[in-house]
């Protein structure tokens, strides 16, 4: 309970500076979210007038006061959880904006992590297992080969070749043109039919990371005495490689899971970036390029009590994977 | 993103300048009926569309320009006007402009359209300040209606202020005078006098039907307009053009002809015609730039015609130093000027003004009276990727005159920060594209605009001030006859060219893309009625323009 209750305590401590850190990071970008709307019309081929950028200044309602009062307002936001409307989005409020986008980040990268965590954890208690045989040589070396592709990059070769050359899948976006959101069947196979090439794309190029790490835990856990002597005994292969060996290599892989998990709120920038999806990942892109500060503050809010919560549960679910941590 | 300069298409475009319109090419001859459905690569969804047919916001969506329609629109390309809700124009004096309203025309809700919308509009953007975002009540004073005229009286004697005046869109009295907060109304339910109305609304697409009301619904072929959302990455968008989903689209496309035109040789056509200019700026407040012979030495340094194909892949040439975009402009070009103001790169010629400026060669490098290298940190935002090209080659060319020049390549909100404070030794910046000489000038530079570093200006931010330019620009401004007009720009341009505020370099194109599958009568060159931009006025005339095939 006394290791619960610290766990609890640098929660809430990390919590505090992340938060205030959101605060901070945003504002120490140069050039104020006036001028970044001031260039997306420059870069339109405008030349920017005077009467423009007052216009716009009064449009954004930028804050003026002193960054103290601006952290006071920003506190006081947090805890009632209101967070105004954005510059990008001025016709719905911030939560809004981020309701709308929520969805198509957890249901794509987080989908695509949990597979990818699955069989890649399986690929690599295989690999371990069958450690310098062919098998490890070609699963090894198939994730190495897969590693080594960029995500974007990856994403572009997908669909250039997919949707361009052979319009399989659709270039772009989460859904077709002209669909409207809403849970009928119809809609959701358009968005699992726009889905395909991204979460294809995050899996290949993830799965690489859990067969390496699993595959070496394995080979280490191997050399432990208590597999040699599980083995000595006589157990069957499987429950050597799966109970003995593979639930003690499997602990590090949690830990890796659990932030993964969490960080699939940030969504993958480039990945949504590529294909034009309309979740968390794309809106964190445009709040920094817009300096969209209340955009940016609850994103990033959202990003980091997510992962600490992440982190937080792995600390809790440890407790019972692993019995020594309950001695500490 | 869109118009002159730049590659990607990274953002949604805001309301850009609608510096658009008709040329006096001749009404094309339409069929009448028509029909059928017009699809434009749309507004950049970030990723999905906003809702906001408000004219006024700067963020509403393209598809506005079809719903509301301004008095005149002047052309981006030459500056004549094109008239929709004012059937004419005059100034009575250089101080007061009399429009007169058409009549007969009805809002889309069947309410007749009088001159009092027209003197609530302007009334409007007085109260809202924030939807004046082309600073109309810095230069009027007041605005009245009497029978079907409409009087806007100036402050200051300010013609070509006309097409800022002529571009307002024009909002319904009845509906607009009861709206809470105009300046951030989404305006879902637009009602307009234009030649659409919004059909219907999804993040990913928008479509407009047709207004069969509409005063002129003759000449508007397209029943339905269709406005698809565009990805926030370019090479997504140059793959959706050029795989043929769209009658009307703008991108900037590596090699068009292969990657475009052939893919389609029939329908498929491209024009890139100039939209603005894209020029060296130097601080004048620093030396050895405040040096005219220093400056006139860096032009002659330059081999434009270099930059240009690095730039923007030779599909424009170099900029004439006369300050106006050829051929847009050619009627206001001064004959005197030699070669077109077309200055050629003269190494000689460049060493001879730098040694007046106090510079010469000395080990390869260029040396001042004292006794150190002259060098030039030269700002753009990083990713702007034809400047930065440009700025690349300039760095080089400039070497081999023994200047030594860096880049510094921040985000646009850092470079827009310095340019204005005045900060800055030398940035690649955009000029021009109005399709009006007084208001390229103007803008560039009125010492009106010359604020003291470190006071932030938008205009004129290389802090140019020269008694010659004011007065031409003051006689311009008043001038209502043609001919005291063309001395004043003469003397505009002479003086661009002899003093060289700017180092102006090359041409910015604007990327039009069409298809002639299911309409005809896109602009061209040798139809130049309007710019090819699919994201401002230009919709109007260009809508007015084609016909079915």
């Amino acid at each position: 309970m006394r290791y619960v209750g610290r766990k609890a305590a640098l929660f809430v401590i990390t919590l505090w500076g992340a938060i205030t850190l959101n605060f901070l990071l945003p504002r120490l970008m140069p050039g104020s979210p006036v001028d970044a709307a001031l260039g997306k019309l420059a870069s339109s081929g405008v030349v920017i007038t005077n009467a423009q950028r007052q216009a716009v200044e009064i449009q954004l309602g930028v804050p003026h006061g002193s960054l103290v009062s601006q952290y006071g307002q920003y506190l006081n936001s947090i805890v009632h959880l209101n967070f105004g409307s954005s510059y990008s989005f001025p016709s719905e409020t911030v939560a809004q904006t981020i309701g709308k986008a929520a969805p198509w980040t957890l249901a794509l990268i987080g989908v695509t992590t949990i597979v990818a965590f699955i069989i890649g954890t399986l690929l690599g208690v295989y690999a371990g297992w069958r450690r310098g045989k062919t098998a490890d040589t070609t699963v090894t070396l198939g994730a190495t080969f897969f590693a080594a592709f960029p995500p974007f990059w990856l994403g572009l070769l997908l669909l250039f070749v997919f949707a361009f050359k052979y319009s399989v899948f659709p270039i772009k976006g989460g859904y077709s043109p002209g669909a409207t959101p809403g849970l009928s069947p119809s809609f959701l196979a358009d968005a699992v039919y726009h889905s395909i090439i991204p979460a294809v794309t995050l899996a290949v190029t993830t799965l690489s990371g859990w067969v390496f790490g699993m595959r070496n835990n394995m080979i280490n856990t191997l050399g432990e005495d208590y597999v040699t002597f599980a083995e000595a005994n006589g157990l069957r292969t499987r429950t050597v490689a799966l109970l003995y060996a593979a639930r003690n290599a499997l602990l590090p892989n949690v830990t890796a899971f659990g932030l993964s998990l969490g960080a699939v709120v940030g969504g993958s920038v480039l990945v949504e970036g590529v294909f034009s999806y309309p979740g968390l990942g794309n809106l964190l892109y445009i709040a920094v390029s817009n300096h969209d500060f209340p955009l940016m503050q609850a994103l990033f809010l959202v990003i980091t009590v997510s992962m600490l919560v992440a982190i937080f549960i792995v600390d809790l679910i440890y407790v019972r994977l692993d019995p020594r941590v309950r001695q500490a | 993103m869109r118009r002159a300069f730049d590659f990607r298409m990274t953002t949604l475009s805001l309301a850009a300048v609608c510096l658009v319109g008709m040329a006096a090419c001749g009404t094309s001859p339409n069929t009448g009926g028509g029909g059928g459905t017009l699809t434009i690569q749309g507004d950049a969804g970030n990723p999905t569309l906003v809702e906001n047919f408000n004219p006024f916001a700067g963020s509403q969506l393209h598809g506005t320009f079809l719903i509301y329609e301004p008095l005149q629109i002047p052309s981006p390309v030459d500056g004549s006007y094109t008239s929709f809700l004012a059937t004419g124009s005059k100034f009575t004096d250089p101080k007061t402009l009399v429009y007169t309203i058409r009549q007969g025309v009805k809002w889309s809700d069947g309410k007749d359209f009088t001159p009092a919308d027209v003197v609530f509009t302007f009334n409007l953007l007085k109260k809202n300040a924030a939807l004046d975002t082309k600073g109309v009540w810095q230069q009027i004073t007041g605005v009245s209606a009497s029978g079907n005229d409409v009087t806007i009286n100036f402050s200051a004697a300010n013609v070509p202020f006309a097409l800022s005046i002529a571009q307002t869109p024009i909002v319904p009295q009845h509906l607009w005078s009861s709206m809470a907060d105009p300046a951030k109304d989404p305006n879902t339910h637009p009602v307009g006098t234009g030649p659409f109305m919004l059909d219907s609304f999804a993040p990913t697409q928008y479509s407009l039907k047709k207004n069969s009301s509409y005063w002129q619904a003759d000449k508007v072929a397209p029943s339905e307009v269709l406005f698809p959302a565009q990805a926030s990455n370019q090479s997504t968008n140059q793959l959706d053009v050029v795989s043929g989903k769209f009658d009307w689209s703008y991108n900037f496309l590596p090699d068009v002809k292969t990657t475009f035109v052939n893919r389609d040789p029939a329908h498929n056509q491209y024009w890139f015609p100039p939209g603005g200019t894209i020029g060296l700026y130097l601080n004048l407040t620093k030396a050895p730039y405040s040096d005219v012979n220093f400056r006139k030495g860096l032009s002659m340094s330059l081999n434009r015609t270099t930059i240009a194909t690095k730039a923007v892949n030779g599909y424009l040439d170099q900029a004439s130093m006369s300050g106006l975009i050829l051929p847009n402009l050619k009627k206001w070009l001064d004959p005197s000027l030699p070669n077109q103001g077309l200055v050629a790169q003269d190494p000689s010629g460049a060493q001879a003004a730098f040694a007046q400026a106090g510079y010469t060669m000395q080990g390869g490098k260029l040396v001042g009276r004292n006794g150190k290298q002259a060098t030039m940190t030269i700002v753009m935002p990083g990713n702007f990727s034809d400047w930065v090209a440009a700025a690349k080659e300039v760095v080089q060319e400039v070497a081999a005159v023994g200047i030594a020049a860096t880049l510094d390549l921040p985000q646009y909100a850092q470079y827009s920060q310095g340019i204005q404070a005045g900060t800055f030794d030398a940035a690649i910046g955009g000029y021009g594209g109005s399709g009006d000489p007084y208001t390229d000038f103007s803008l560039a530079l009125s010492s009106t605009f010359a604020a003291p570093v470190n006071t932030p200006s938008a205009n004129n931010f290389e802090r140019f001030k020269d008694p010659a330019v004011d007065q031409a620009l003051t006689t311009l401004a008043s001038a209502t006859d043609s001919s005291a007009q063309t001395q004043a720009t003469y003397a505009l341009e002479q003086e661009m060219y002899n003093k060289v505020p700017i180092v102006l370099m090359y041409y910015g194109g604007s990327w039009g893309l069409f298809s002639t599958a299911h309409f005809t009568g896109w602009p061209s060159a040798s139809n130049p009625y309007t710019l090819p931009t699919n994201y401002n006025n230009s919709l109007l005339t260009v809508v007015t323009h084609i016909t079915k095939k």
